[in-house]
């Protein structure tokens, strides 16, 4: 682990700690490590005991504010750790009505982005045994000795293109800010796989999504699923047939999409908790950039008082059918 | 890769779903008959109160069930019975669309088209056009449900 | 298990001359839950609603599907059978064969599958059919206008006639709107307060009309037949009841402002009438320039006043009353025409606007009824008019004809030539519109017998040249320059929308257009509806419009709340929006895209680890509810459906349309 990391955390671990004791906040929704050095995992912590599992580093990219959904039925007020992507979930959440403001307080924290464990292993070509990072550099460290790599190149995919590391949305904002960046390729997949002939971009999908297990860990991470019932289980109407085939898999994604559409934050919480890396942030983000074309700029959660561009209209709005 | 997916089996006639908004579009198809005009018997219509109505699963639904194309009609954008429907569902239908075809559907698989109830010809002439497009199209194998084919 | 009987029309050889009926029986026969299907040439006679009700109970059918023409058409009719015959009205589809069918298809081999894939569908919805009620609720017999002007005015009347009690919330201290602003009305040059004035009056004394003077209406709550909704009346400062209308309180006032209803030309007192006929004559007074409450000194009014009416200390009082309908009628304003630079508005005081001019016309006015420059007081000898000043403006104002200023204006030239026998009109003009009974033959008198001079093009510059002002135009007929000396310039002003008119439909909860004149539910068929049950509108605030058709409207708008008022219970539709509650997650997205305002958010409470916790859902007012089923699409957990039009319905069509290749 990084210094900096350390002494971050030290900053975190007393804002919070005050709270937990003092009472503003029952319960500390933060990271822990996991069962692995490169897990980082929610901690739920209710005391100060829990409070020392706490930890900040580069493996924290769970997104916390989805916790609050079923935590809240729990406890009355609750402390939630934010990067830039969790605030933006906490403003998605709280314009859908899921949340209470009075009842959360948030710990802004600027995000330097998270690793990608899967990038990192495939970079040492070995068994990674740590890492240390310094500068915007990493070093890691396998049987294959030391291998230096530029931070930025081993980011997980949600991070590459983050253009809001900074929460947009805290009650105390507890490390300095990054400040905004450009995201030049955030649609370079889509625009891609838009200038494919038709069926190419169907066979495409049709492979993606043949290793659809159906197990739906990407809605369960998405701060944008918080449906009582999806429709995916509803019995009445069965909108989604059980079998698994390519017509269900179709159907499920396609519309698990375009339930985001323009709501979607891009968090890419989707992508990351899919084990069987389906590339569902690209369907996301085709929705992103045709709303944004059609119907003005508009980046979900930055702002939980704009109303979703699907709820509104404009008289004059384009329409994308062939008859104009 | 296109035979494969759109073969155009022998003897196959395109079948198309319509969905017409009750005030406008399915007036219009009242008044293509009235007037006695002609259209290909491949579209049959499913009617909807209004085009904000029109869920995109419907759709979805139709392609996995069969549907070689499917067309959403509603009353002009402005005209509609209940003031806004039409304004709500051309943003829905139209990032839909958007979304469909770049799941790899061809374009004129899926239509939108504004028809009042006194465009009877408008009506026969889109109901005609969407045929002949699909037709040249071929079969719709795309997100069709296999077993669904057996029962057929 | 369903148990649906299916009936197939001949409709003579409409439908069976494309459609192989028989075939259609067949495959009826086989559909999922039919138990039951018949034939018959004419489904829609008598014999034929007999045949399908002794099937009903001869079978025990628990719904029907019908193969006929448009739903459009003869759904009702079916439906009554139906009920007739011991069914819920709603358990009947019909299957679209002939419009949708067998007259659009010339083939036998291409009508009959087609419509046995219709009757399928029809038969696969109706087994998902459910018996559906029209909501039905109470009617408080009491109408609110919002706005006294000729149209509140009128509609008010109209309603007490019928022996509803009806209450006129008007914003300004008396009522008679724009109307009472006229010297004369066109085409018949009646003045104007003579014919308003009565009917002022007869609104006052009227025992089923109410005036709520100096009043707004702040909130709007409930729906049609049950509107609860919030007036502040403003303090008027004096007691109604004592006050005598004598007019000392006003004479003595030393505090002035400048007066509204003279279009700010003149002053008024601080203790004010806004005109000498306003009803109810009670004086009002205005707070923010009464030296009393500037200054805490004066109090001239209160110890002048014989029946010690003033009442400094009187507040706001807020009165909230429920009503059985709303009438819209708050009328419109005329537009500021300073912003077009070119024709120097506010920048010469003989540059006036039609209105300003009128006043001059009116012996109560600011000259007293003498027509005279502003500047020096000489009567004006040459007068130009220009019309379209923001009306017929696509770049620069509105796109829209104001439709009365054509007319106004040559009432005006008339007039003028009356007052000021050698004076000169000169009006320059796009177009002139005289659509109306009588209205031509008035505008060729002004042209012909008043000798205006009518110039179709437009004006470039107005600007003053030592007494007069020089008219820089283009007669676009001859393709001449003009410039004309004139004495004083008038500006057909555009007539808008009030300025508040938004807020006032936000209230409401109506919709306007885009210049913000409020929508009517049809153009052609709903002129008076808008798309909220039971708020209805008249008058200018739809549209600019002349006082005819105004009152007209006005009368249109009463009868329909009348119609309303008249029943003792409301039936509603049926086919509404329902909320599954305990699926509803409570995003509330339904409540957004609603047209009608028919959703609300309400509390639940729900048991969770042995505690009860409260929660947030939707809920639909049926009574309000249209049934577009917009706020279904929005809802992605369909935790909110349409009865008639459900999910599973629509999925069922699909399915069923798509089983037949």
């Amino acid at each position: 682990m990084a210094e900096r990391y350390l002494e971050e955390l030290t900053k975190i671990h007393d804002a919070v700690k005050q709270d937990l004791l003092g009472g503003r906040i029952n319960l500390l929704l933060g990271w822990e490590k996991g069962h692995y050095w490169w897990q980082s995992r929610p901690l739920f912590a209710e005391n100060e005991q829990d409070l020392e599992r706490l930890t900040w580093d580069s493996f924290c990219a769970v997104n916390l504010s989805r916790y609050l959904l079923e935590e809240l039925k729990d406890y009355q007020k609750i402390g939630v750790l934010v990067k830039g992507c969790d605030s933006r979930s906490f403003n998605r959440l709280l314009q859908d009505n899921m949340v209470a403001r009075q009842r959360v307080v948030l710990y802004g924290l600027p995000c330097p982005g998270m690793l990608d464990y899967e990038l990192l292993t495939a970079t040492a070509e070995a068994e990674l045994e740590s890492i240390a990072e310094q500068n915007g550099i990493v070093v890691l460290r396998s049987a294959a000795g030391e291998k230096t790599v530029e931070r930025e190149q081993l980011l997980l995919y949600k991070c590459r293109d983050c253009r809001y590391p900074d929460p947009v949305v805290y009650d105390q904002l507890l490390l300095a800010p990054r400040g905004e960046k450009e995201a030049p390729e955030r649609y370079k997949s889509v625009t891609k796989l838009e200038e494919m002939p038709a069926d190419e971009r169907y066979t495409h999908w049709e492979k993606e999504l043949s290793r659809c297990l159906r197990c739906y860990a990407c809605r369960q991470a998405c701060p944008y699923c918080s449906c009582r019932e999806c429709f995916v289980e509803q019995d009445k109407p069965r909108w989604q047939g059980r079998a698994y085939q390519e017509s269900e898999n179709f159907l499920f994604h396609l519309v698990r999409a375009y339930h985001g559409a323009g709501r979607c934050i891009d968090c890419g919480e989707c992508q990351r908790a899919c084990p069987v890396n389906i590339p569902l942030q690209e369907l996301n983000r085709k929705l992103i950039k045709d709303i944004n074309e059609l119907y003005g700029q508009f980046e979900a959660g930055l702002n939980a008082d704009l109303e979703p561009p699907l709820l509104t209209y404009k008289p004059d709005d384009p329409a994308a059918f062939s008859e104009k | 890769m296109s035979t494969a997916l759109n073969n155009n089996a022998d003897g196959w006639d395109p079948l198309i779903v319509a969905f017409c908004c009750n005030w406008c579009s399915y007036a219009g198809g009242d008044l293509a008959g009235t007037s006695r005009m002609s259209y290909p018997a491949n579209v049959k219509v499913i009617r909807v109160p209004c085009s904000g109505r029109l869920n995109p699963m419907f759709v979805l639904r139709a392609f996995q069930r069969g549907a070689d194309g499917v067309l959403v009609a509603g009353c002009h954008p402005g005209d509609c019975h209940y003031s806004t429907g039409n304004y709500h569902s051309r943003r829905r239908l139209s990032s839909f669309k958007r979304l469909v075809e770049f799941a790899g559907f061809e374009p004129e698989r899926f239509e939108v088209r504004w028809i009042s109830s006194s465009e009877g010809d408008k009506f026969a002439e889109e109901m005609e056009a969407i045929t002949g497009k699909i037709k040249a199209l071929g079969p719709n194998r795309k997100m069709r449900d296999a077993r669904w084919q057996n029962v057929t | 298990m369903p148990r649906t009987g299916v009936f197939i029309c001949h409709c003579g050889t409409n439908i069976a001359g494309t459609v192989d009926i028989a075939r259609a029986i067949d495959a009826s026969r086989n559909f999922p839950g039919v138990v039951h299907a018949d034939e018959y040439r004419y489904l829609c006679s008598e014999m034929g609603q007999d045949l399908i009700k002794n099937a009903i109970n001869e079978n025990n059918l628990d719904r029907v599907v019908v193969g006929t023409c448009s739903p459009r058409m003869h759904e009702g009719t079916f439906r009554k059978a139906a009920a007739e015959a011991g069914l819920n009205p709603y358990m009947l589809e019909v299957a679209n064969i002939r419009e949708h069918c067998s007259w659009v298809h010339r083939d036998i081999e291409e009508g009959t599958p087609k419509a046995i894939a219709l009757l399928r569908a029809a038969a696969a919805k109706v087994a998902l059919n459910d018996p559906l009620d029209s909501p039905e609720l109470e009617v408080e017999k009491r109408a609110l206008v919002i706005g006294g002007g000729i149209a509140g005015i009128q509609a008010a009347i109209d309603i007490a006639e019928a022996g509803y009690v009806v209450d006129v919330v008007e914003r300004e201290p008396s009522i008679g709107g724009r109307m009472a602003q006229l010297e004369k009305t066109f085409p018949t040059l009646d003045c104007s307060a003579c014919i308003l004035t009565p009917k002022m009056v007869e609104a006052a004394q009227h025992p089923n009309i109410n005036l709520i003077t100096y009043s707004e209406v702040e909130e709007v709550k409930g729906f049609v037949g049950q509107f609860d909704v919030k007036i502040k009346m403003k303090a008027r400062s004096i007691d109604p009841v004592k006050c005598t209308g004598c007019g000392v309180c006003y004479e003595k006032c030393p505090a002035k402002a400048p007066s509204e209803f003279e279009m700010g030309m003149t002053k008024r007192k601080a203790i004010y009438v806004p005109f000498p006929q306003a009803v109810p004559n009670v004086p009002v007074i205005d707070r923010e320039n009464c030296l009393y409450f500037k200054k805490g000194r004066c109090q001239i009014c209160a110890k002048e006043c014989p029946p010690q009416a003033v009442d400094y200390e009187q507040q706001d009082q807020i009165i909230e009353r429920r009503y059985g309908a709303i009438i819209v009628a708050t009328g419109f304003d005329q537009l500021d025409p300073s912003s077009y630079g070119e024709y120097g508005y506010g920048q010469h005081p003989d540059i006036l606007t039609a209105l300003e001019f009128e006043r001059l016309f009116n012996a109560s006015g600011p000259t007293g009824g003498k027509v005279v420059r502003l500047s020096d007081g000489k009567p004006p000898k040459k007068v130009v008019f220009i019309q379209c000043i923001g009306s017929r403006d696509k770049a620069r104002g509105m796109n829209y004809c104001s439709k009365i200023c054509c007319m106004f204006t040559a009432k005006q030239a008339i007039l003028l030539k009356e007052k000021v026998p050698d004076a000169k009109s000169y009006v320059f003009y796009i177009d002139v519109r005289t659509a109306g009974k009588g209205y031509e033959e008035f505008q060729r008198r002004a042209a012909e017998e008043y000798d205006v001079a009518y110039l179709r093009g437009q004006v470039g510059k107005i600007f003053p040249e030592g007494d007069h002002l020089v008219v820089h135009g283009v007669d676009s007929l001859s393709g001449k320059v003009v410039d004309i000396k004139a004495d004083m310039v008038v500006l057909a002003a555009a007539s808008i929308a009030r300025a508040d008119a938004p807020e006032v439909g936000r209230i409401v909860g109506i919709n306007s257009d885009s210049y913000h004149f409020f929508n009517e539910a049809h153009p052609k068929l709903k002129p008076v509806e808008t798309h909220t049950a039971g708020v209805f509108i008249a008058g200018a605030c739809q549209a600019p419009k002349d006082i005819p058709d105004t009152v007209a409207q006005a009368g249109a708008a009463a009868v329909k709340a009348i119609g309303l008022l008249s029943k003792d219970v409301l039936k509603g539709e049926a086919c509404t929006a329902i909320v599954n509650q305990a699926e509803c997650s409570g995003c509330l997205y339904c409540e957004a895209v609603c047209p009608y305002n028919a959703i609300n958010h309400i509390e639940i409470e729900e048991r969770y680890h042995e505690e009860m916790h409260k929660r947030t859902v939707a809920e639909v007012n049926p009574s309000l509810c249209q049934g577009c089923g917009s706020c279904s699409v929005a809802c992605r957990s369909g935790s909110i459906n349409l009865k008639g039009f459900t999910n599973e319905q629509i999925l069922a069509e699909v399915d069923a349309i798509c089983l037949q290749r």
